[in-house]
């Protein structure tokens, strides 16, 4: 397997509106190495994880089929690696900030948005659910060593009894 | 206005105006935010985009795989400014529906275009309107007399009420007739309904479902009183569970003499 640095990765981009999902497309295309995948239906972009993984999602939060928080807290169900961004507009901030523990969000970006920023946060991400992955597969060889070692003293009673 | 005491004073009138500028001012900011987001972020990436091309044309040596960069670049440049196109034409969209919100009260009353108003209403609480599904039956309209940031006051508050009612979504209707001397303005939801027992209080003083927002629970006094001072009336149907249906009738001769005073200022 090709060995995935921060900088690149893929990244899902959700927001209902076209403008906004082209131009952090669009910014994200000429600045750095993630892969984007935009979307302008929360329902799509939920359809497509439940397909493939991501590295993280930036979503908005007033959706007309799904607002941000639901869409990122199914989203978290799906793919718990996957770093969840949420962008919220200036109206809908405190409810946005209300429901961050419920959709387990990495960090919030308030609109009109910093490029800067919004890459910083994606790229962090990226890292982020890179290490989730990593560890998650040491958790995984830990586990089955573990459950090799059981069988091992199971096998080592029986020979005594 | 009639007898002193019952109506609302012009404090009350004040707060119920403060109101709906504050709806006005926060529907303006978040119907700009989007295109001014991609606005903002794509002349950055422009800005980038153009440094990016100067340095590799300051050798004046383009190798094949810098072409390959310029091409890119090129690409996402034309797809930026595509977007800022749409972004562009939407604000300016916005700004010419609201040319009648921002006339002072002071002025005569002059003839307007109702649906005008409405469409201004309707772009500015677009962001409550998301999740309903709106229907124009426009019909033809003759110009109407009055002054127009008053009635859009009016289709602020119906507007926005028939929003707060369909929380969880419906429809809204705005049907508009000339019928003879008269034009008619409905307004209905498929919301909540108002209870039987509190239809003849709605239009009092006070009267809310809102919680204790300044002046929300005068919107109705006002908005009858800002149509009873164009000569013109209100009617209200409404069914618990079903929608409300509100009906602004305004005569096609204003009354003669003066506008009326307006008791707050």
């Amino acid at each position: 397997m090709d060995e995935i640095k921060p900088d690149g990765g893929t990244v899902m981009v959700v927001d209902d509106e076209d403008m906004v999902v082209d131009a952090i497309q669009g910014f994200l295309e000429l600045e750095t190495d993630h892969l984007v995948l935009p979307f302008t239906s929360a329902r799509d972009a939920l359809a497509h994880l439940e397909k493939e993984p991501v590295h993280a999602i930036v979503a908005d939060f007033m959706m007309p089929d799904l607002d941000g928080v639901q869409f990122l807290t199914r989203a978290r169900g799906m793919r718990p690696e996957a770093t969840r961004i949420l962008l919220t507009g200036y109206a809908d901030k405190e409810n946005a900030i209300l429901a961050i523990n419920e959709a387990g969000l990495y960090q919030y970006l308030e609109k009109p948005w910093n490029n800067d920023a919004l890459a910083l946060a994606i790229r962090n991400g990226v890292e982020r659910s890179l290490l989730f992955r990593a560890l998650t597969e040491r958790m995984a060889e830990l586990e089955a060593a573990n459950d090799e070692l059981a069988g091992l003293r199971q096998r080592w009673i029986q020979a005594f009894l | 206005m009639s007898e002193p005491g019952l109506g609302p004073t012009a404090r009350e009138i004040t707060q119920a105006r403060l109101a709906t500028l504050g709806m006005l001012v926060a529907g303006i900011a978040h119907e700009l935010n989007t295109p001014l987001g991609a606005l903002n972020s794509n002349h950055h990436v422009i800005e980038r985009a153009l440094l990016k091309l100067g340095e590799i044309l300051e050798d004046e040596v383009v190798t094949p795989d810098e072409l390959d960069e310029v091409r890119r670049v090129v690409r996402a440049t034309e797809s930026v400014l595509r977007t800022n196109g749409i972004a562009v034409e939407r604000m300016v969209s916005l700004v010419r529906n609201l040319r009648n919100f921002g006339r002072p009260t002071t002025s005569e009353p002059r003839p307007v275009d109702l649906h005008e108003g409405i469409e201004g209403t309707l772009a500015l609480l677009g962001h409550e309107l998301r999740e309903i599904e709106v229907v124009r039956d426009f019909g033809d309209l003759p110009l109407v007399v009055c002054h127009p940031n008053r009635i859009n006051q009016v289709f602020m508050n119906l507007v926005h009420n028939a929003a707060q009612a369909m929380r969880d979504g419906g429809v809204l209707t705005i049907r508009t007739r000339a019928e003879g001397d008269r034009v008619r303005v409905r307004i209905a939801d498929t919301g909540r309904g108002i209870p039987p027992d509190v239809i003849e209080e709605i239009f009092e003083p006070g009267f809310t479902t809102k919680g204790e927002r300044i002046g929300m629970g005068l919107g109705l006094t006002i908005t009858l009183q800002i149509v009873h001072q164009h000569g013109g009336d209100i009617s209200v149907d409404s069914e618990p569970g079903r929608g409300t249906t509100f009906d602004v009738y305004f005569p096609l001769r204003q009354p003669t003499g003066p506008a009326r005073k307006e008791a707050s200022e």
